[in-house]
């Protein structure tokens, strides 16, 4: 338990020492910056992979030669599954006016396609909460269809973006074990020199009979400030950044990928602070092993 | 026994001797001791000069009591209990019945008088009313009443010195140990601090002060034991031999 003394030696150490440890800081905070921003992307990945997940629609390509009544018969077949919600059948004249309208404005090039290009299709809304096997089912049994020529339910996209995140996970855990190091590092260093500048204290400390862990409380209670301190700082520089970026951005990646940035979870943050100060408690701790030699 | 571990009282205790020191053995090279054999036994409540050539193994000697180093072989034996044998986790306890003055005052220069002299009782973790109480009292038997807020950095040589004697006696200890606390003094505030120690002892504190300094020998008669040749000769040889049948001269 931290006593009154402890917390006292450790806020006057610190005021004493406060370029050391503002130094300290701010070097944690660039180190758990890299973290945070990691974790920011992830946290984004993560949303669009939901927004998508269940995208909650397939369009079904009919071949060329798919007549009128192949077409009403496979609607009225798609209205019975409860699941489905809606069906729209799109020409290939209809789906090239969509694809021009959207994509290929100004774009010569691709203005030039012919309407053969654009299959016409049937595009099913689905219920978000039909469960994928379900859906793979109804796919599989759509494909077995003379009038069907192919059918995509964007499941392959949302898998990509799943393993982009497991990436970006892998990613974050790695630069977690690179913060983790530099923030040892950081901290044991600003640790060695708080006690070689606070020499003469511990030696006086030791002489009146101070046990170690009495000397050694108000250093890990520095270094753990210093850790929770740091992260602190790169939150609050992350969330500037984000502010920043997401006032120009925000509406441009709205209408790109469906779903607008969103900025670290608040047990995310949290939990970033938590590690700050075990890391710091930690290494101030690890740096302190020579002091019983004192 | 010591304060923080084992019985409070003990009648058999309380009539021991404060200090005895048998057969010690200390050496820092191979070859080259500075304790062969020192003997010595010291009652409660004495004033005892240890004095010698410098390299006698002064300091050492009271170095070992407080045990920043350890006897080679022997034992010193302090309120009934082996010093030596002491686990590492009972050296605080063993220092908080010991206060100790350098040469060199050993103060924090950034804390205040105050800071520097409640450390000791912070330790102990008594209330801070007791502790407020406890140090201005201190204080005022050093001649530095009101002067609790003054940075230690700043002060004079004799006032730092106070300032450590303060810090010494604060805990109320059954033993001071003051390592040349004059060294570094003109000889005016030598005596004068030489009379602090004087009234520490008078209140019924047992005090070793390690000098090379002669002429404060001879202020007032005090036992004086001389290291030499490592072993501690008692100046008012026999005496001690007479009444406790213990060696104190080879």
């Amino acid at each position: 338990m931290l006593s009154d003394s402890t917390a006292r030696r450790a806020r006057r150490g610190m005021m004493r020492e406060w370029r050391l440890h503002l130094l300290s800081v701010c070097s944690l905070t660039v180190t758990f910056v890299c973290l945070g921003a990691a974790l920011l992307v992830v946290t984004n990945l993560r949303v669009v992979e939901q927004r998508w997940a269940h995208a909650g629609r397939a369009s079904v390509y009919m071949k060329e030669g798919a007549s009128q009544d192949d077409i009403d018969a496979l609607r009225n077949a798609l209205l019975r599954i409860p699941a489905v919600s809606a069906v729209r059948f799109l020409s290939s004249g209809d789906a090239r006016m969509e694809f021009g309208q959207h994509e290929i404005q100004g774009k010569s090039e691709l203005a030039a396609l012919p309407v053969e290009a654009f299959p016409a299709s049937l595009e099913v809304e689905v219920a978000p909460e039909m469960p994928d096997s379900e859906l793979a089912d109804m796919v599989g049994k759509l494909k077995q269809l003379p009038a069907v020529d192919d059918v995509e339910t964007y499941q392959s996209w949302t898998e990509r973006l799943a393993r982009l995140v497991r990436g970006g996970v892998a990613a974050s855990a790695l630069l977690a074990v690179v913060v983790f190091m530099a923030v040892l590092a950081v901290i044991a260093s600003t640790m060695r020199l708080a006690l070689q500048r606070r020499r003469t204290e511990v030696e006086v400390l030791k002489l009146v009979g101070a046990t170690d862990g009495f000397v050694k409380k108000p250093f890990v209670l520095e270094g753990s400030v210093q850790g929770a301190l740091g992260a602190v700082g790169a939150i609050g520089l992350l969330a500037i950044l984000f502010l920043l970026v997401r006032g120009k951005l925000d509406l441009e990646l709205a209408a790109l990928i469906g779903v607008e940035p969103t900025f670290l979870p608040w047990y995310v943050a949290a939990g970033m602070v938590a590690l700050g100060a075990l890391l710091g408690a930690m290494a101030a701790l690890a740096s302190l092993r020579k002091l019983v030699a004192i | 026994m010591l304060r923080g571990g084992g019985p409070r009282f003990s009648r058999e205790a309380a009539q021991r001797p404060i200090l005895v020191f048998e057969n010690i053995y200390k050496s820092y090279r191979q070859g080259a001791p500075v304790l062969r054999g020192m003997s010595m036994l010291i009652e409660r409540g004495e004033f005892v000069f240890i004095t010698g050539p410098s390299g006698s193994g002064k300091s050492t000697l009271l170095r070992l009591l407080y045990r920043a180093e350890t006897v080679d072989d022997g034992r010193i034996l302090f309120l009934g209990r082996d010093v030596a044998k002491l686990r590492d986790d009972a050296i605080p306890f063993l220092r908080r019945n010991i206060g100790v003055v350098f040469q060199d005052f050993k103060l924090v220069p950034t804390w205040t008088v105050y800071e520097n002299v409640s450390v000791a009782l912070e330790v102990l973790g008594l209330p801070h009313r007791l502790i407020r109480a406890r140090v201005g009292e201190a204080l005022q038997r050093v001649g530095l009443a009101g002067r609790g807020q003054d940075r230690a950095g700043i002060l004079s040589g004799g006032e730092q010195q106070r300032v450590a004697i303060a810090r010494a006696i604060v805990g109320e200890p059954a033993l001071i140990l003051a390592d040349e606390p004059t060294g570094n003094l003109d000889p005016q505030l030598a005596l004068d601090i030489l009379g602090l120690f004087d009234e520490v002892h008078a209140a019924g504190t047992t005090v070793l002060f390690a000098t090379h300094d002669r002429t404060l020998l001879e202020v007032r008669p005090r036992r004086v034991v001389v290291l030499g040749e490592g072993k501690a000769l008692d100046v008012r040889e026999g005496m001690l031999q007479e009444e406790y049948d213990y060696p104190v001269t080879h």
